[in-house]
């Protein structure tokens, strides 16, 4: 019996989140900005397949912004491009 | 006046001395319908992404130009009934650039 408690705590020391505290905030900053505004942002169109490609999963769809930080006014026409694109059999 | 941007897919069999006699029928019609051209590309043959009424490959077209609402009735008018053509978009543009063409044939060949 003893033994096996010591293999108990001997797990929960090793682990790696055991020194964080729920509400302590993380080292590292979780924010991107924006790809496709600000200053030297790409053209946005449908003729620019190449950056397109960048934004859609394999299988052909649209990536959610979640995942590629496009601001919400970018992803509206990010995704009104791509489907232009569709149209017209480029991508 | 309005600039669009009008482009149109024509089937792979098309022979290329018929390209111009197609690309200048549909300048013709901006022309007529009180509208002007102001550049048109050819982005050549390409692969279709997928099928499209049993068609792989096709000859892609772009014209840039100024009109009016009864041009555009116009033209899709005339691209609905012509039997060449896969499909056709025409978009409206702000702005147009004139200057990039995404679709540019990059010469290797003279840079040898």
């Amino acid at each position: 019996m003893i033994k096996k408690r010591r293999k108990f705590n001997k797990k929960q020391k090793n682990s790696r989140y055991s020194s964080l505290s729920l509400f302590q905030k993380p080292d590292t900053n979780f924010f991107k900005p924006c790809p496709l505004s600000g200053k030297n942002a790409p053209i946005l169109n449908y003729k620019n397949i190449k950056l397109l490609k960048r934004y859609i999963s394999e299988s052909g769809r649209i990536l959610p912004s979640r995942i590629t930080s496009v601001s919400l006014k970018k992803q509206k026409e990010l995704s009104r491009s791509i489907k232009r694109a569709r149209l017209l059999a480029l991508l | 006046m309005n600039c669009y941007e009008h482009t149109f897919i024509a089937k792979q069999d098309l022979p290329s001395s018929q390209t111009k006699t197609l690309v200048n029928k549909y300048e013709d019609i901006i022309k007529k319908n009180s509208g002007k051209v102001l550049k048109t590309e050819e982005w050549g043959l390409r692969n279709l992404s997928h099928i499209i009424k049993n068609n792989k490959k096709g000859f892609y077209f772009h014209i840039k130009f100024e009109g009016i609402g009864t041009t555009i009735k116009e033209l899709e008018k005339a691209g609905n009934i012509d039997e060449m053509l896969i499909r056709y978009l025409t978009v409206k543009v702000k702005k147009h650039n004139l200057e990039e063409n995404f679709f540019e044939k990059k010469d290797y060949l003279e840079n040898r």
